[in-house]
């Protein structure tokens, strides 16, 4: 009884913490209003009838005052599609916390997580169950660049078979550089659609007395990432998309000329006194959010900024998109056929613990409302065909939305595909020492020497 | 907001019931002993048999709780903690002392070692060294007991939340941006350039260690001014006569009558420090060559999900941690004994 009583208790201190996300909650759109997909959340309540009083828990990378209001927001209409009560949960370090549920047997339904590494992770020690071939199938074809997508959500199982695990839901935009329109036009710059004008540009800027970059690695105990998206776009704009996968399995070992020169490139720019606002020596030490504000002072501390959608948050305050500030696409060699690439981020969303339920939401995050609801609050870029770009809440977004579906590669972050060790560790690190002056081979050798120590 | 009230209710509830629950076990064991083995009053035959049975048993009665818990939450852990050190980084295949090899050649492993050796000089040391100091001069001063308050004060604050607070002191901004850190903003005040102070290997270690300082200070005062107390009036008094000054009756008299006590203080607090953690991971994540084997463990152990490696580091903290904290006990013990 004694023991009845104090799970009694401890339950729900724990639901009090966990829970604290969907319940019944008014629908942020009214139903059958403005551009959404209305007709496919119908099609979507018609097929999944009869599931009134299932539960459903998720656990994701939401949290609250981040994204979990706008999410919760999306659960609402899967609630009231379904009847399903859904128990959405997060927190501070929800990778661990991820890995450790499934670890001790008591997984949410589905975990959504931002890192295919440690989806891999889990999918290797049979921690997720399998979506089957139909919705592979609905992956590739729905979704922009879905064969990459597909790809993405495909892991080893325990045995060693490639298995489709994960499907992808909200996408982050990395391949973007961001600028001062008024900036440009006061010196009489052009937008660059190519890579080759790109670096005309630069060393035109360098002529004029200008600088052409603020670069900032500096991010706490993470330091050092803004770095491994630069070189991870331009891999791909220098390097072939199978030699990028091979650079993420580490079948192109860190330290090949390949990688190098690339890393090269990178330093090409970043080392240089002349192109990076402050010198050199700033870039390791500026931290990633107080980069940007270069491009608005007076005058100009630089013209030119390379950072994910999601850095307007860190913009002076009033600054207007598309006014004050706007962002192109970071182009591709116009002399290399290597297409239009694009970096991104993003979640995927899996299922560690079947049921009706959790099927049901897996395919409703396939279904345009569920981007839809999201994509016209903020923050949220869709690679689904049929979501409706109209329903963008702005103009910023709905430009990258594009330039997502335009794409004809799609790469993950190649440093969140990488093992923890390196891509959140040493490739980090070695990216700090490489800007404060180590040289290109040392710094390859050392992270391939950590990559190397894992097993 | 009912959340919050929701979470402190069902915490008030918990502490009852688990209250009630101490107490009912309590009561109702020793009842059922004394029925069991109780003295028949009928017959008086074999009292004293069941005297003695009752004294042998009630130990193991009372204590029964906290071996169980201790067996749990302490023992179980250690002897999983040993076997996964043991097993790859799945816990499935036996690879014996493979992961201890791998430690001892590894970089970051050996980085950390020096660290932490480090650590372990710096912090005790200082902390000790200062809070003796301050609990002798407090004691001099109309001001000294609000001096002590202040002193004592960072000791309420976790790890995280002073390396937070410490974060603003060092924090760094280009040369030519408003500083908004305490110490940049005196260097540049000195018409000196900013310093990104984290990430200057070695010094940024040390500057990791002042936030410690900065906490353990306090604990060290507090115990050693306790100790000053009790150090009897007449051994000052017999040093004053014979003409000692107060350096000489400070290192003469009053530090070899509370060695004792420094030293446990002293051990107390390199424990801790073997122990750190919550700084390096909130302040550096072990960047800039400050890891030390804690933040290695816990890397290790929940972001590379190697449970091999994590739990070998593990062990060998354990084991750095085990002597001194026998020491420490016996030392204990002993203070006890005397007095």
């Amino acid at each position: 009884m004694r023991k009845l009583m104090m799970a009694g208790i401890s339950a729900s201190i724990l639901t009090a913490v966990a829970a604290s996300g969907a319940s019944a909650q008014d629908l942020i759109f009214p139903k059958g209003e403005g551009a959404f997909s209305w007709d496919a959340l119908e099609e979507f309540a018609a097929a999944h009838q009869g599931m009134e009083g299932q539960s459903l828990s998720i656990w994701g990378p939401w949290r609250e005052g981040g994204d979990q209001e706008q999410f919760v927001t999306v659960l609402a209409y899967f609630e009231d599609a379904t009847g399903i009560d859904v128990q959405y949960g997060s927190s501070e370090n929800y990778e661990q916390q991820a890995q450790i549920d499934a670890a001790a047997g008591s997984p949410a339904n589905i975990t959504i997580l931002p890192q295919p590494g440690l989806l891999a992770d889990m999918a290797s020690k049979g921690y997720l169950v399998p979506l089957g071939d139909d919705m592979r199938q609905f992956v590739s074809e729905a979704h922009a660049a879905g064969d990459s997508l597909v790809s993405l959500g495909t892991y080893d199982d325990p045995d060693g078979n490639a298995t489709f695990y994960a499907v992808p839901y909200k996408s982050d935009l990395k391949s973007l550089v961001w600028y001062s329109p008024d900036n440009f036009a006061d010196a009489g710059y052009e937008v660059p659609t190519t890579l080759e004008e790109l670096f005309a540009l630069q060393d035109q800027m360098v002529a004029d007395g200008n600088t052409p970059w603020c670069i900032g690695l500096g991010s706490g105990g993470a330091t050092g990432w803004p770095a491994t998206d630069w070189m991870e776009d331009l891999m791909l704009r220098t390097h072939s998309p199978e030699d990028y996968d091979a650079w993420v399995s580490n079948d192109l070992k860190f330290n090949d000329p390949k990688i190098i020169e690339v890393m090269e490139l990178f330093g090409s720019i970043a080392k240089n006194d002349e192109m990076v606002a402050g010198g050199a020596a700033a870039v390791g030490t500026t931290d990633f959010r107080e980069s940007p504000l270069g491009l608005f002072s007076v005058p100009a501390e630089c013209y030119m900024h390379h950072q994910a959608s999601f850095i307007p948050s860190f913009f002076p305050e009033g600054t207007e998109l598309g006014v004050d500030a706007d962002f192109f696409y970071f182009p591709a060699y116009e002399g290399k056929d290597l297409g239009k690439p694009v970096l991104g981020a993003g979640t995927l969303a899996t299922i560690t613990k079947d049921s009706e339920a959790a099927r049901a939401f897996i395919e409703f995050l396939g279904n345009p409302i569920s981007n839809e609801i999201w994509m016209a609050q903020s923050g949220f870029l869709s690679t689904l065909k049929a979501a409706n770009t109209e329903t963008y809440g702005n103009e910023t977004l709905k430009g990258e939305g594009e330039i997502l579906l335009q794409a004809t590669t799609f790469r993950f972050d190649a440093s969140d595909l990488m093992p923890a060790a390196v891509g959140q560790g040493s490739f980090w690190s070695g990216m700090v020492d490489f800007v404060g002056g180590a040289s290109a081979e040392e710094v390859a050798n050392d992270i391939q020497n950590s990559w190397d120590a894992i097993r | 907001m009912t959340d919050v009230l929701q979470q402190i209710l069902g915490a008030a509830v918990a502490v009852a019931v688990a209250l009630l629950a101490a107490v009912a076990y309590f009561w109702v064991s020793n009842w059922l002993l004394d029925k069991t083995f109780g003295t028949a009053a009928d017959t008086g035959t074999g009292s004293a048999r069941n005297d003695a049975i009752r004294g042998h048993i009630r130990p193991w009665l009372f204590m029964f709780p906290a071996l169980l818990f201790l067996s749990i939450y302490l023992v179980y852990p250690v002897i999983e903690t040993v076997r996964l050190s043991l097993l790859d980084n799945a816990s499935v295949g036996f690879v014996g002392l493979d992961n201890y090899i791998w430690a001892i050649g590894d970089d970051g492993f050996q980085r950390s070692v020096f660290n932490n050796i480090m650590w372990l000089i710096i912090v005790p040391s200082l902390s000790t060294g200062f809070g003796l100091v301050i609990a002798v001069l407090a004691d001099r001063l109309w001001w000294g007991q609000i001096a002590k308050s202040l002193v004592f004060m960072p000791m309420a604050i976790s790890f995280v939340g002073a390396s937070v607070i410490w974060k603003f002191v060092y924090d760094f901004r280009s040369e030519g941006s408003e500083q908004i850190g305490a110490l940049n903003a005196i260097v540049t005040g000195l018409g000196l350039p900013p310093q990104a102070w984290i990430t200057l290997p070695v010094w940024n270690s040390i500057f990791l260690m002042v936030i410690l300082i900065w906490i353990q200070t306090g604990f060290a005062m507090v115990i050693l001014s306790a100790a000053l107390r009790g150090i009897p009036e007449e051994t000052l008094e017999a040093a004053r006569i014979d003409g000692a000054n107060d350096v000489r009756i400070f290192f003469d008299i009053m530090i070899p009558q509370i060695w004792g006590t420094i030293v446990v203080v002293w051990t107390t607090i390199t424990i801790v420090v073997l122990k750190v953690f919550d700084i390096i991971f909130a302040m550096t994540n072990g960047q800039w060559d400050t890891e030390v084997l804690a933040n290695l463990m816990f890397k290790w152990m929940f972001v590379n999900f190697d449970y091999g490696r994590g739990s070998a580091i593990a062990v060998v903290i354990m084991l750095s941690v085990l002597p001194i904290m026998i020491w420490n006990i016996r030392r204990a013990n002993a203070e006890e004994g005397t007095r």
